[in-house]
């Protein structure tokens, strides 16, 4: 081979392996540079995806409930961003101000924010946190925070976002509901009526207090047992099943029933009754109240009792009165006929003074006769029981001056006219008549005048009848209505009337007073109940 | 006019002697049967065939009372036909009322005046004298 080719050969080759260095040295810097573009792009990913990371956790809690308040804080509450909703509520902004979560917490809430905060670091988050915060605006909200903690790339907390809810007057209903069901639990366990609960098979769900001392049961005893068959006594069984079945359509009522108590004793009860319902208004079963009336049933059949005993003594007195007053006439006729009949039989024989005797013999019978009379009527009045009519008082009196013995020195004047009045006409009669012949019994004038008057009152009549007689001294006020109280001894007067006249005034729940002054004259007056 | 079978069913003895007096002194020629109490007159008015025209009943008797003895009356087919008058001090008006629903002729309150009973007695039997009666 020749030299030259060698030479050619030998600087080629020497060339090629110059290149070769060249590439390779080029080759070692681009790889270095490659790889610290590499380096540099792996830091650049992990910076960015620790921000990606951190603002996910942040913007997830933001976009969800972006119309509350929302704030975001450091781990010392100092607030590093807070939504428009926040601001309006609390007041502070953090753009303005340094604003610290903490610092505007209630003082009395020191312990509860530590404690939940510590819960915070530790669980991650707190939800339905209520805590007392002061608004810059001086008012003070109840604050329903639910928070989470923001991580950074190394799950390390350094930031927590929280919700703010204000919940005073949410609080303030609830707080508002609790005493009302405290109140009415209250009310359920204290009161002394038995409250039970039934399910539609009539089975006892709730008892109260009371409903088990009204039973003696406790309320172990009564929960599951069926009411209806548990506690009616025999006699009513069938009464209560009625009102249960009504219940079940829907219908509340209330009725009385006889129960049987533990010990077996009957005990009366009035049973309130109302089906209970559901939200979707079906009905689930029923409420019963119940209230022992044994008591009250037993005073009101220990009335009904002596009221019939009084009916019946009343009757017997009634009947007593007339076989008396029967008695007591039957001589008097007897006598009087004896003493005519001597009296015909002896028409020549007998002197001035003898006829004279027998004269007042007769006069003695007769007020005798009218003293029965007027007994038996006191002791009438009210017995009869008639009932009450319209009673035109014009009539009454108008024939009652036809009737009575009136002297003509005495005028009677009416000036108004008289009214209608509820009552009994014959006894309304009589009490005229009693007073009027009263008043005409006693004038003393040679001039005689009796008024009868009238005024109308809001819920009475009020009657008055004056006359100019002798007058009432003021200490026999009172006494004259009582029986037997005749203050003057006169053949024509028994003591009766007037307690005959206060009794019917009784009768239509009025009054009797009068005025008067001796030698002037009385008024007499009276009131009756429209 | 006619003259009257009058039974006077009476347990006081002046009330007799009452009647007696007035129907004499009246000058009036009535026959007066006495029976002193219910059962003497239940006696008296087994004889059917000689029954009184009226009966004059006094209502407070012992033994059977006058209101009974109405009910006996009433309840009998024949006697029930003879007008009975109550003649009595009660004016109670459950006893009147009573009378009127068995079935009376006549309700008369014995006055306290003899004068006064002489008087009802007349105008009484005056007129059950005018009246047609069934007779036996």
């Amino acid at each position: 081979m020749a030299n030259e080719d060698i030479e050619v050969y030998k600087r080629a080759l020497k060339r090629e392996k110059a290149a070769r260095k060249a590439a390779e040295e080029i080759l070692e810097q681009k790889s270095t540079e490659l790889y610290d573009m590499a380096q540099e792009l792996k830091a650049t990913n992990s910076k960015l995806q620790k921000t990606i990371k951190e603002q996910n956790t942040e913007l997830q809690g933001v976009f969800e409930n972006i119309i509350d308040a929302y704030i975001v804080m450091d781990l010392w509450g100092n607030v590093l961003k807070m939504n428009e909703a926040a601001i309006t509520l609390l007041g502070y902004d953090y753009q303005n101000n340094d604003f610290n979560l903490f610092a505007i917490a209630d003082k009395e809430e020191v312990d509860n924010v530590m404690s939940t905060f510590e819960a915070l670091i530790s669980e991650g988050s707190v939800t339905d946190f209520k805590l007392k915060l002061n608004t810059k605006n001086g008012t003070q909200i109840i604050a329903q925070v639910n928070a989470s903690l923001i991580f950074d790339e190394n799950n390390k907390p350094i930031a927590a976002q929280g919700i703010i809810r204000d919940v005073t007057f949410e609080n303030k209903y609830r707080q508002a509901i609790e005493t009302e069901k405290q109140k009415y639990s209250r009310i359920i366990a204290n009161m002394h009526l038995g409250l039970i609960e039934l399910d539609k098979e009539e089975r006892i769900m709730m008892a109260n207090q009371s409903f088990c001392a009204m039973t003696g049961y406790t309320e172990e005893e009564l929960i599951g047992k069926v009411g209806k068959e548990l506690l009616p006594a025999e006699v009513d069984k069938d009464l209560v099943h009625e009102k249960t079945v009504e219940r079940r359509s829907g219908k509340s009522n209330a009725y009385e029933a006889r129960v049987r108590n533990k010990k077996g004793e009957l005990r009366y009860w009035l049973i309130s009754g109302a089906p209970n319902y559901n939200y979707n208004g079906e009905i689930i079963g029923s409420i019963g109240i119940s209230f022992d009336i044994t008591d009250i049933k037993n005073l009101q059949l220990q009335k009904e009792d002596l009221l019939s005993k009084l009916e019946k003594s009343n009757n017997e007195l009634h009947e007593y009165a007339h076989i008396v007053s029967h008695d007591l006439k039957s001589p008097l006729r007897s006598i009087n006929a004896l003493v005519t009949w001597l009296k015909e039989d002896n028409k020549d024989k007998l002197d001035e003074v003898s006829l004279q005797n027998f004269a007042h013999i007769e006069t003695t019978l007769e007020k005798m006769e009218q003293l029965i009379t007027d007994i038996l009527e006191y002791s009438s009045i009210g017995s009869d029981g008639k009932e009450k009519r319209a009673v035109n008082l014009n009539e009454i009196i108008s024939d009652l001056v036809k009737i009575l013995y009136v002297p003509e020195h005495v005028n009677i004047k009416i000036p108004k006219k008289l009214p209608t009045v509820r009552g009994d006409g014959t006894k309304l009669q009589q009490l005229f008549q009693n007073l009027i012949s009263n008043a005409v019994k006693f004038i003393d004038k040679p001039e005689g005048l009796i008024v009868i008057n009238v005024k109308e009152l809001t819920s009475y009549f009020e009657f008055s009848i004056t006359d100019n007689g002798i007058g009432i001294d003021e200490k026999y006020h009172d006494k004259i209505f009582k029986i037997f109280h005749s203050l003057n001894k006169r053949k024509d007067s028994t003591g009766i009337g007037l307690s005959i006249v206060k009794k019917i005034v009784d009768l239509h729940e009025g009054h009797i007073w009068l005025e008067s002054k001796p030698d002037i004259g009385t008024t007499f007056y009276f009131t009756i109940k429209k | 006019m006619s003259t009257l079978n009058v039974l006077l069913i009476e347990d006081d003895m002046i009330e007799v002697m009452k009647l007696n007096r007035a129907v004499s002194s009246l000058k009036l020629q009535h026959n007066i049967v006495e029976a002193n109490n219910g059962e003497e007159a239940l006696k008296i008015l087994e004889n059917k065939d000689k029954l009184p025209d009226v009966i004059l009943l006094d209502l407070n008797m012992p033994k059977i009372n006058g209101i009974e003895f109405l009910k006996i009356l009433k309840s009998d087919d024949r006697l029930k036909y003879i007008p009975t008058i109550i003649l009595t001090t009660s004016s109670n008006k459950r006893d009147l009322l009573e009378c009127f629903e068995i079935g009376i002729a006549g309700y008369v309150l014995k006055p306290l005046k003899y004068e006064d009973y002489v008087f009802k007695i007349e105008k009484l039997l005056a007129y059950w004298s005018i009246n047609e009666l069934i007779t036996a």
